[in-house]
């Protein structure tokens, strides 16, 4: 199925919203395979979203611990002397905020399935400046960069000779603290470059700009337009009665 | 036995179809410097990775110091072998310079005088002596790639693989890494470059493997004229 890249990007923000507002396992999954579904429609390759997530395997498995440990509720299903250390309530909250990660990263995938020229274009068209889609744009492209970065860091990390498995907690998060100035740096001084670069080409240099193609919503366009935000906000006002009661 | 061995390795990345590399046979032994020529695209920086653990063959096998390199974390392999990235930019992560070079001693445990004493040597042979409080990234390409290789050879590893070592290097700093590979193979280690410099893989290299399409069309032991044709 073709949609326009405008549809898609309020899909993710449906998805997201959605996402951020529920906490619940059930709910989350649900979503989830809501999200997947689009994905698999879209044809996007879902092996893409593991490896999107491998990076950050540890944060959610630090995550989940530490929901687990310190939202205790429910049946204690272990526990040091009168200290609960497992409840189901901690389980569930720490399964609900990985799935929450789960499914905005599934969700974002979704603007991966158009290129970065609809993106702007599909902005502009929705009256958002060119120098702000464009901004918005290059975000999104730095993000997979940022992520490489990490990657390629603790790869050379290891490479000099360090066993980052065999390396103490403690001294691995020192360790993390320390290399994370120089990758938020280098990423800065990458985007200087990038800057640079765009102003050597002419960024900016007419103040109008005019473009060759011009996107067109579709029938199906329409149909999602109306059925995914119609559907968030019913499930956001459901939401908000059943916490009210 | 060799030091490093690759028996049959092919290798293809996720999501494509034509293999990078297709049934790769070499060996590398110590106290022997190799340089891996060929067009741009043929495989050269690829088999680099998948010596190193990197990237992990899709068929065959590599075997480092007679132990299938799989069993390795990639912590040991950099113990035993140094690698210099193609792009310098990608191995460098310390804020200063200094730290660069003694990070990977540092984080071994040798004591803290042994780290000074090795790192203001590598700092004084690569002409960096003036950039010890810099942050890395701030130096210009030809800079970044003598710390690079400054960083790895501090750790003193058993074996090296270079990537295109002498990219941004000028004439004076190319003789400079010349002398010091020479006198590093002299103690026995070995040695994998990849280079385009044809005048410095006659100079240093001692066995010159020819990459093309992914398969190795030659593999010779004179020097020169091999890496001349490609």
């Amino acid at each position: 199925m073709k949609l326009d890249p405008r549809t898609k990007m309020v899909m993710v923000l449906c998805l997201s919203g959605l996402a951020l507002l529920y906490n619940t396992p059930g709910r989350l999954l649900l979503l989830l395979a809501v999200t997947v579904a689009m994905l698999l429609i879209f044809r996007f390759d879902l092996g893409a979203i593991g490896s999107y997530l491998k990076p950050f395997l540890s944060l959610m498995v630090f995550l989940f611990v530490i929901q687990c440990l310190f939202a205790p509720s429910g049946c204690v299903l272990l526990a040091v002397g009168p200290v609960p250390l497992v409840t189901t309530g901690g389980l569930l909250t720490g399964a609900g905020v990985v799935l929450r990660i789960v499914v905005v990263t599934a969700a974002a995938m979704l603007l991966a399935t158009f290129n970065a020229r609809d993106f702007i274009l599909g902005l502009v068209q929705w009256k958002v400046p060119y120098e702000l889609a464009f901004m918005v744009s290059i975000a999104l492209r730095f993000l997979p960069v940022f992520r490489d970065e990490l990657v390629n860091v603790v790869t050379a990390v290891q490479l000099r000779g360090v066993d980052l498995k065999k390396v103490p907690w403690g001294q691995k998060i020192t360790m993390y603290s320390r290399l994370l100035f120089p990758v938020i740096y280098g990423a800065m001084l990458k985007a200087q470059r990038l800057a640079v670069s765009m102003e050597a080409r002419g960024f900016r240099v007419y103040p109008r700009r005019t473009y060759l193609r011009r996107l067109e919503f579709s029938r199906a366009d329409y149909v999602v337009l109306t059925v995914f935000p119609a559907a968030a906000i019913a499930l956001v006002i459901r939401h908000i009665n059943l916490l009210a009661h | 036995m060799s030091f490093l061995e690759i028996d049959h390795v092919s290798f293809t990345f996720p999501r494509h179809d034509k293999p990078v590399l297709t049934e790769i046979d070499l060996h590398f032994d110590q106290a022997v410097i190799t340089a891996l020529v060929g067009p741009n695209g043929s495989g050269k920086t690829t088999l680099t990775k998948l010596m190193i653990g990197v990237l992990r063959p899709a068929c065959g096998e590599i075997r480092l110091d007679g132990r299938p390199l799989v069993e390795y974390s990639l912590g040991e392999i950099g113990r035993r072998v140094g690698y210099v990235f193609q792009n310098p930019d990608l191995q460098l992560f310390c804020g200063t310079v200094a730290e660069e070079v003694g990070f990977g001693l540092a984080n071994r445990g040798c004591q803290r005088e042994t780290v000074e004493e090795r790192v203001a040597f590598y700092l004084d042979y690569f002409e960096l002596k003036d950039y010890g409080g810099v942050f890395p990234l701030h130096l210009s390409q030809g800079e970044k790639q003598r710390l690079a290789i400054a960083a790895v050879l501090a750790n003193e590893p058993l074996f090296l693989v270079l990537d295109e070592p002498t990219v941004g290097l000028d004439a004076y700093r190319k003789r400079l890494l010349e002398d010091y590979l020479k006198k590093i193979s002299r103690s026995g280690r070995g040695m994998v470059l990849v280079s385009h410099d044809t005048a410095f893989v006659d100079r240093v290299a001692e066995r010159v493997v020819i990459l093309e399409n992914g398969r190795v069309i030659e593999d010779s032991g004179r020097k020169g004229k091999a890496a001349d044709e490609a």
